[in-house]
Formats: structure tokens, C-alpha cells, sequence
């Protein structure tokens, strides 16, 4: 038996528009236990390499669109629950992307369900390499 | 007493697997009946993609019922959650959310679950709001009793006094065997240690959960403000003792974690069920870790299965395995897990 996995460990890959990287990607699975709506994703931190990432320059993906942080606070169709399992994708602007090499990433989960007097806060730390 | 007593098992149990995709609902529902239940609980919104969408949908209906009789399972709880902050600004109106739960109601009716499980959180009104729609689908409500809640207290007697008043049969509770520890599962006392606890500290924390058992624990009061209500509810026992003897003992995260956590657990007597018998048509298992011999670490089986058998039960015992949360540094193995559950149930129940 191993730890849980959190990371898809194939999925941290810059982000590149014509030719040019403009930021960086990764894919988490919610370490809720069921589905959510986007809506009760309170929050999402990003720190890479000791640097504080923007909350304007987050976003993620299920389901093929891409929501920020703010949008996602009024998405609840079905269509577009991050599914419990399932992988969704970060999407973070960082002029020039990761450079070559090795990088550690610390992400925060920030899910409040209804019913908890406290929120669901889960620290995700990787350590990955951009070839 | 007359008990007619069986065994059910919540797909809860089996997150860690799902979650790793080593099983997928069906996987789950040949575990639960390789593992000896003849009944199913579901968490919809955990293993149905797309939720609600695909419980409208005739044709999975038809492949969610052929499951059922492939594997002689039927349908004990639908565990429903009443997203009423589903929206940031504001809690949904009350009628918005008698229409969510009724919403749940005809899904689980769908689904051919006779009960549905509402949570703590679910205001007075809500439920209210729904009894008449309840009996209309034939599904009852029940509102689980998890620690920190207990039956027998005055937050259980605001619900009893509202079954009085509309005389309803289709509200009632379902306890959850959490609210039976006699002790602390030994699954958190060895996680509490990989995460640097010392002897001392775990020891300061058993001892005071320890006197909770034996002075009683001081019940929680009912508040919409569920963390308001929780916070009292560990100051009136004893938790700002606790965190100094454990804080004398120097920065330590793993004890802290031990000290934070012991409040997760609570003890009451077996006899709230004899006493509450009449309002209980579902009970969820809790369990944290059963070992080769079949003993439950925390939960006191032994007496919660004799007093079921003593107020004459009849219902499902629903194994809830949680205690793979505390194992996910190390690998979880729930479908073992479950297997000596139910064994120990088994063992009980036919003694």
C-alpha cells in the first residue's frame, strides 16, 4: 500500500500561447469525500517555488471550462461539479511559465461545505520537474 | 424483544478505493455483498457523476437495479446534504430549501431507498416543511445523531417534542456509532505518533477523555451556529485543560493534532437506544479500526449490538469505516476493513 495520491503526476506542464509560456498547469483530485459544485470552492492557494501566486491568476478547469476563482463562486450545473476522484486542472498565469528543472509546489484547498461548522482546508505540497 | 436486525453497508466506507479508482460504484457493490450485507447506503453525490442528472435517467435506473439483484443488495439509506450555502452571499431561503430536500426525497425514492439521512445542520423548519412530501414519496427522514450530538438531550428534545406535535412517522434519527466510544480508535493514536506526538501527550489527552466517559459528557446545545455550539461544547468539557497540560509540554504538532481530534469522538450510554427505540429506522456503524480477532478499537460493539437486540430493533446496521482518513500516509485497505466489520456484526447480532 502507498500514500493517497493527490497529484496527477503527469500533469505539471507549462502553459505555452504561440510559442511562448505564460504559465504553468497542474491537476488535483478534491480531497473532500463527494462531488461539489465549483460554487462551495471558497478558495485556491498557490505557491510555487517560495512565491505566492495572485488569486487573479488562478483558475481551474472541469469539465472543459475554465473558471477563475471569482466565476466559480456561481457555478453549480451538474455538468460542472469537480467529481470526487476526478481530476481538475490549475491553471496559473506566470509570465515565462517554470524554468527547466526541479520546482516544489505547495497549493491550498479551501472547500466549505454547507453543513461543516469548520471549512474543508487541505495543504497539497509536490515536488515535480519541468523537462 | 422481537429484533429483526441487518446488516447494510455504507459505500462511504470504500472512498479511498474509489478515490483511487480501484473501484468504481459497481466495485463497491460487490465488496458490500462478498463482505456479507444484504443492504446498500449511497452517498449519491460521491459515486453518481453529474449529480442529480443521471438518477432522472430510466435507463440508469434499470442498470442501478439489475446491480442490485446481481448482487442480492437492496437499498438501506440514501445520504443526502442539504447544500444550503450552495451560494456564497447568502443561506438559501427556507423555500429553497424544502425544495432541496424534497428534491433528495424523490431521488432516493428513485433509487428505492426508504430512508434518507439529513444532517445536523438541517434547520427545524426544513424538515418540517418536507414531513408532508416525505410520506407523498414514502421515503422518512432521518436526522443522524453524531458526536458531538447525543440522543437524550435537550437538542434531541426539540425533535421529539416537533414528532409529538405533527405526529409524524416519517421523521426520526439515525445514530451514529461514533456517539459510542468508549476510547480513542488506536488508528488516531498512531497516526498522532508519525506526526511527532510524545507518550506524555498522548497520554494527557486519553486520561482527560478518559474522565468525559466516566463524569459524562457535558451535551451540546442546540444552535444554528454550529461552530458557536461546538466551541461550548469543548469548553464545558474540559478542553482549555487539556490544551494546557498538552501545551506544557513544548510545541508539538503531533499531540495537538491527538488533543484537536480527541473532541471527534464522544460516549453515551446504550441505553439512549432502548430509550429512543421508536424513532431510530437506521443506524450508521461508525467504525475506525476492527482487528484479525474482530474487535473494534473505539466503538463499544458488544453493548451497542446487546441494547439494539434488548429495545427490539428492527433495521439496518449500517457499517461507516472511518478510520482510513488516519491511514492515508501509509496506504488504506477498506475493503478488508469492512469485511471484519461486518464479521463482528455478524458474530454479535446471531450470538
Amino acid at each position: 500500500m502507498a500514500a493517497r495520491v493527490m497529484f496527477d503526476p503527469q500533469g505539471f506542464q507549462n502553459i505555452e500561447e504561440n510559442g511562448e509560456a505564460t504559465g504553468f498547469r497542474f491537476r488535483w483530485k478534491s480531497q473532500y469525500y463527494r462531488g461539489i459544485t465549483l460554487s462551495i470552492v471558497h478558495d485556491i492557494k498557490v505557491n510555487i517555488d517560495g512565491e505566492d501566486i495572485p488569486a487573479e491568476a488562478i483558475s481551474m478547469t472541469v469539465n472543459g471550462e475554465t473558471f477563475t476563482l471569482d466565476e466559480m463562486s456561481t457555478v453549480v450545473d451538474p455538468d460542472y461539479r469537480w467529481e470526487f476522484g476526478e481530476y481538475a486542472t490549475v491553471n496559473v498565469k506566470k509570465p515565462g511559465g517554470l524554468a527547466k528543472g526541479p520546482h516544489h509546489l505547495k497549493a491550498i484547498q479551501h472547500i466549505a461545505p454547507s453543513y461543516m461548522p469548520f471549512p474543508w482546508i487541505t495543504e497539497c505540497v509536490a515536488d515535480f520537474v519541468i523537462e | 424483544m422481537n429484533y429483526d436486525i441487518k446488516r447494510s453497508v455504507s459505500l462511504y466506507s470504500y472512498q479511498d478505493e474509489y478515490y483511487e479508482g480501484k473501484l468504481d460504484l459497481e466495485g463497491c457493490l460487490r465488496e458490500t455483498a462478498k463482505a456479507g450485507a444484504t443492504g446498500v447506503e449511497l452517498l449519491a453525490e460521491q459515486m453518481i457523476k453529474k449529480f442529480p442528472k443521471p438518477i432522472e435517467d430510466e435507463q440508469f435506473r434499470e442498470d442501478w437495479f439489475a446491480m442490485l439483484k446481481k448482487y442480492g443488495l437492496e437499498p438501506s439509506c440514501y445520504d443526502a446534504f442539504l447544500e444550503n450555502r450552495i451560494y456564497r452571499n447568502r443561506m438559501l431561503c427556507l423555500g429553497e430549501q424544502v425544495n432541496m430536500m424534497k428534491r433528495d426525497l424523490y431521488l432516493a425514492s428513485l433509487l428505492g431507498f426508504p430512508v434518507i439521512r439529513t444532517l445536523v445542520s438541517t434547520p427545524m423548519p426544513v424538515i418540517e416543511g418536507s414531513l408532508e412530501y416525505a410520506e407523498k414519496v414514502g421515503v422518512k427522514i432521518g436526522l443522524e445523531v453524531h458526536a458531538p450530538f447525543s440522543l437524550n438531550s435537550g437538542w434531541a428534545e426539540g425533535y421529539l417534542s416537533m414528532i409529538r406535535k405533527t405526529g409524524t412517522k416519517f421523521f426520526g434519527f439515525i445514530p451514529d456509532m461514533g456517539i459510542f466510544c468508549r476510547n480513542l480508535p488506536d488508528v488516531v493514536r498512531d497516526k498522532a505518533r508519525r506526526l511527532g506526538a510524545t507518550e506524555e501527550g498522548l497520554k494527557i489527552v486519553d486520561d482527560a477523555f478518559a474522565k468525559r466517559v466516566n463524569n459524562g459528557f457535558v451535551k451540546i446545545k442546540y444552535d444554528l451556529d454550529l461552530g458557536k455550539a461546538n466551541f461550548e461544547y469543548r469548553m464545558a468539557n474540559g478542553m482549555a485543560e487539556m490544551m494546557e497540560a498538552v501545551n506544557a509540554l513544548g510545541e508539538n504538532p503531533g499531540n495537538l493534532w491527538y488533543a484537536n481530534n480527541s473532541f471527534t469522538y464522544s460516549w453515551s450510554e446504550p441505553q439512549d437506544l432502548i430509550d429512543n427505540i421508536e424513532y431510530i429506522f437506521h443506524t450508521h456503524a461508525k467504525f475506525y479500526n476492527v482487528h484479525e480477532d474482530f474487535k473494534e478499537t473505539a466503538v463499544a460493539l458488544p453493548e451497542v449490538i446487546e441494547a439494539f437486540k434488548k429495545a427490539g430493533y428492527h433495521g439496518f446496521l449500517s457499517s461507516e469505516y472511518e478510520g482510513g482518513e488516519h491511514l492515508r500516509d501509509v496506504g488504506v485497505d477498506s475493503i478488508t476493513q469492512v469485511a471484519r466489520h461486518q464479521e463482528a456484526m455478524r458474530r454479535l447480532i446471531e450470538a
